[in-house]
């Protein structure tokens, strides 16, 4: 029986390292100062996640406006390794689903998942997400290369169809600035 | 009696309005009416008007003509109460405080009656402790306004401090019996146990207990009550009603360590016993969440019972998190219960790991409990020297979670026990850089980096907090954050720069002469409010102010910095901080040289550029304001000017003389004292520092070294002249009963051999007192044996300087 307390806290200038250290420590890619500059502008979109007031997960988003539609990107979402498996995603992943619905102009949230990475893959399928691409050679410094686009639509009739076409593959695109 | 040349009626309503903007505090305005009234021909040197002009400038800052306006209206109007009652009130703005009394009592003297006068000198004489003549101006203030409150208490008051309870008693109960106190009156109830508590240093036990239970309707502070009558009642000898006011305290309040102490002490019940047992186990049934029931027992139950108790502690603590340790480091002091709580700790941390739960017939935990698990191991080695395991366990957890702070933070302490101060400042600002916005952990790094002797860099640590505009380093002055002076102090002083280290000294000293200055408008204050036993608390606190942690530290740094200028002066050409100038090449020296000059020049100008802000800061001040009197303007404290000071002892002595009575038990204090009067050869004052050090610790080791140097001192002196000589003989007969230093040295080494400390002193004083034993005293002081106490870092850097010395000579 896991007996823990989940919250999310907000990111500050004053604790934006420990953001810094969270992400270099989950994930295999590093992002560079522009990114936790811009990071400290999205206000909810960006949280710390705590697990008994220790520091243990982290989502960073934006909003996308590319392609003609208003769309949440999740850039990063993650946990330390010993804290996995005990619902502090799906509390982020709630909090970021929140925002979209009070937003109300949000199309729909997607993010890239690295093809290999299965545990990601079965957690977003688990939320009603759906793989609806796969960018070949997306990443420039790890293997796999390849990335798929997972996303989840809010406005079904709207956006149904369009998806697959209008996203275009794009090594150094919009959605890769930070890399 | 009135001044020699009153005004004319147009003249004096002038006057008036002048008292009336002094009050009031416009200024400008009381020189205009000033200035209407001096410049009539007839009264140009009318004295009191002088003297108000001269009060008002004082106000506005311009000292040097106030004093000088006041001083001619005082010769002008020698008669004249006013003039010597401004007089005195210039003399107490400059905090001149004696002079100051001398003309209050000069201006009674031709107005004898005058409530403001009576007043201030009053005021003065309780600030300078002057108790006979403040019971005496008080004795007046009473005659002259027996309806005033505050007349009666400060009459009593006064006897009190003289000590006469009958007579304070006495006072006390005729005014007590004019008031009629209401419901709830918190004043009347904190003069009933003024009452009490006279009664109380009075030695009247009886009629103090008396006295509650007469006036207990009207006493609201209840739990003061309580808490007295019980600790009377155990001194009257009566120690069963004391335990049960003790449990009823415990009660009220399950959570007060001291509370069960008294009760235990009322009970004698002591060691392990059922009873005593038995207290702990009732409060826990009343009151199941209480803390202190569950860890007070943990000190005195032994063996398996123990084991069974702190198991079930561990194991909540562990749950909850962080301060595990901390609540059992008093447990430390009993070895078996230290591997009890090893092993119990170590078979968590592998049933966790394994399994997911503390034993194996519990639940899953939670997986932050092996986090904090790992932190109290690492704690727990640390506090055991055992620094390999500590960093195994510290490094075990920053694996698990590196976003924990505090983890970061412990590490950096253990790398500080183990003496590797750089590490712990690059731990500390790691810790510090993940939470900005937490000024707890920047202070310990500015700290670290102060030991690791990075003052510029802990001074830059601590700017993200201070306030903006000014130097981080004056700010802390003003706020009189003693804990970085300090700091700063040893840092420079290990860095050999003397003047520097001296300022920082000079510094805290002039806080405590501040909170001593203080304390003035504390005597109106509290006559008013009623606060009795706390302002009696307060005068008692300021008179031993000095005795006082933080200064003596400071203090005791000071005399050593002292002795030591005084033993290696500074010469013309050095340059604060030249340790090692002897061991470069000239043209290398000249390189140094060039660029302290440059670095000194940068400073320089940043100083200037500082000043100007600050000036430019000022200006707009006065500006605003009218200008409020903070004192008399210090003299600036210049570190060249402050390391080569002429008379570096009596500098020294400056600092310690307060130590030698209120830290008497401090026997760095009196080594100190003696090492300076042994350089001046005071051999009367060296006598006093050593009877002084035998009654505090005899068994020092640098105490000791002094005790044979006096012998030997007084031995080459030889002949002494009357009286002296008698006193002396006298007092060394009961210090020494007769030994020689060499047997001295001999039994002294022979009862500390299992100290190093003690072991390196008297092996000095084996070569010193013999030359040929250098052998003997070297192999003494270097032999390290594992039962040898007392070796640390410290004391190995003193053995290796004199093994140095020693060797020097072979």
């Amino acid at each position: 029986m896991t007996k823990g307390r989940i919250e999310l806290g907000e990111v500050t200038q004053h604790n934006i390292k420990q953001l810094k250290r969270l992400n270099q420590v989950v994930f295999p890619v590093t992002y560079n100062d522009k990114f936790y500059k811009d990071v400290l502008e999205v206000g909810e979109l960006a949280k710390l996640a705590y697990y008994n007031d220790i520091v243990v997960g982290a989502v960073c988003c934006r909003i996308d406006t590319s392609e003609n539609q208003r769309r949440l990107y999740i850039m990063t979402l993650g946990c330390l390794a010993p804290y996995r498996r005990l619902n502090i995603g799906t509390v982020m992943l709630r909090h970021v689903l929140d925002v979209c619905e009070k937003d109300g102009n949000i199309d729909s949230v997607f993010l890239h998942v690295q093809v290999n990475n299965e545990g990601a893959i079965k957690f977003y399928e688990k939320h009603g997400f759906t793989i609806a691409d796969e960018k070949k050679n997306y990443y420039k410094r790890i293997e796999p290369a390849d990335a798929f686009v997972v996303q989840k639509c809010f406005k079904g009739d709207r956006v149904a169809g369009s998806s697959e076409s209008s996203i275009v593959p794009s090594s150094d695109g919009k959605l890769n600035q930070y890399s | 009696m009135p001044s020699k040349n009153p005004l004319p009626p147009k003249e004096n309503a002038f006057f008036k309005r002048i008292l009336k903007c002094y009050e009031q505090k416009q200024y400008k305005n009381g020189l205009k009416f000033a200035k209407q009234i001096l410049a009539n021909p007839k009264f140009a040197e009318h004295g009191e008007t002088m003297a108000m002009k001269g009060l008002t400038l004082n106000c506005l800052g311009k000292k040097e003509e106030a004093y000088d306006f006041v001083r001619r209206g005082l010769r002008n109007d020698l008669t004249s109460h006013v003039c010597w009652h401004v007089y005195g009130l210039l003399q107490r703005s400059d905090r001149k405080y004696d002079e100051a009394i001398k003309c209050y009592r000069n201006a009674l003297k031709w107005d004898k009656d005058n409530l403001q006068i009576l007043r201030d000198l009053s005021l003065l004489q309780i600030q300078m402790r002057d108790i006979e003549g403040y019971r005496e101006t008080r004795y007046q203030l009473l005659a002259l306004r027996p309806g005033q409150r505050a007349s009666w208490i400060g009459y009593a008051m006064a006897y009190h401090l003289l000590k006469d309870y009958d007579m304070c008693l006495k006072i006390l109960e005729e005014f007590r019996k004019t008031q009629t106190p209401k419901n709830f009156d918190y004043e009347h109830s904190e003069l009933l146990l003024y009452q009490n508590m006279v009664m109380q240093e009075a030695g009247m036990y009886q009629e103090a207990m008396e006295h509650f239970r007469m006036y207990d309707k009207q006493i609201v502070d209840k739990l003061y009550i309580q808490e007295t009558l019980a600790s009377l009642c155990f001194q009257m000898g009566q120690p069963e009603r004391a335990a049960e006011i003790y449990k009823s305290l415990i009660s009220r309040n399950p959570e007060n360590w001291s509370y069960y102490q008294k009760y235990e002490h009322s009970m004698g019940l002591e060691g392990e016993s059922e009873e005593r047992l038995r207290l702990y186990s009732e409060v826990l049934e009343k009151h199941p969440r209480a803390s202190m029931p569950k860890s007070l027992p943990l000190t005195f139950i032994t063996g398996d019972v123990f084991h069974k108790s702190i198991d079930e502690f561990l194991k909540k603590a562990l749950r909850k998190g962080q301060y595990l340790f901390v609540s059992i480091k008093s447990l430390y002091r009993d070895p078996c219960k230290v591997q009890i709580i090893e092993d119990l700790v170590l078979s968590y941390v592998k049933n966790l790991k394994e399994v997911g739960k503390f034993d194996s017939n519990g639940e899953v935990e939670s997986i932050t409990v092996l986090l904090w698990t790992y932190y109290f191991l690492a704690q727990h080695f640390d506090h055991l020297k055992n620094v390999e395991k500590a960093l195994e366990y510290i490094n075990l957890g920053l694996e698990h979670t590196p976003l924990l702070i505090e983890l970061y933070v412990l590490k950096a302490k253990i790398y500080k026990h183990a003496g590797d101060t750089g590490k712990a400042v690059e731990m500390m600002d790691e810790a510090q850089s993940l939470d900005t916005a937490d000024r707890c952990i920047n202070s310990k790094c500015a700290k670290y980096m102060l030991r690791a002797n990075q003052i510029q860099e802990a001074a830059d640590m601590c700017s993200k907090f201070t306030r903006e505009g000014i130097s981080a380093v004056e700010n802390l002055n003003e706020m009189q954050c003693m804990w970085f002076q300090t700091e700063s102090a040893f840092a420079y002083k290990r860095l050999g720069k003397w003047g520097e280290a001296l300022k920082k000294c000079h510094e805290i000293d002039r806080h405590f002469t501040e909170i001593i200055e203080d304390q003035f408008d504390f005597h109106t204050y509290c006559m008013r409010k009623m606060t009795l036993r706390s302002y009696v608390g307060l005068l008692r606190l300021e008179d031993s102010l000095r005795g006082h942690a933080f200064f003596s530290k400071i203090a005791l740094l000071a005399a050593e910095i002292y002795l030591h200028l005084h033993d290696h002066p500074l010469t013309e050409g050095d340059n604060d901080g030249d340790l090692n100038s002897e061991n470069l090449t000239p043209s290398e020296l000249k390189k140094i040289k060039r660029k302290q000059r440059k670095a000194q020049k940068k400073a320089e100008l940043e100083r200037e550029k500082q000043k100007l802000e600050q000036e430019k800061r000022d200006q707009n001040k006065n500006k605003t304001t009218d200008g409020e009197l903070d004192g008399p303007k210090e003299e600036e404290l210049i570190p060249d000017k402050l390391a080569r000071v002429e008379d570096p002892l009596e500098q020294a002595i400056y600092f310690l003389k307060p130590l030698q009575t209120l830290s008497a038990n401090c026997i760095d204090v009196h080594v100190k004292a003696y090492e300076i009067y042994s350089r001046k050869g005071k051999l009367l004052l060296m006598l006093q520092s050593i009877k002084r050090g035998v009654a505090a610790d005899r068994s020092d080791p640098h105490f000791h070294i002094c005790l044979i140097h006096f012998l030997q001192y007084v031995k080459e002196k030889g002949e002494l002249v009357e009286p002296t000589k008698t006193v002396i003989e006298q007092e060394m007969k009961k210090i020494y009963e007769g030994q020689t230093a060499l047997q001295l040295n001999t039994d002294f080494l022979s009862r500390n051999m299992g100290s190093l400390p003690h072991r390196l002193a008297g092996a000095r004083m084996m070569y010193k007192l013999d030359n040929s034993k250098q052998k003997e005293a070297i192999s003494l002081a270097t032999t390290l044996e594992s039962e040898i106490n007392g070796v640390t870092i410290k004391v190995l850097f003193y053995l290796t300087g004199y093994t140095f010395l020693f060797l020097q000579v072979l």
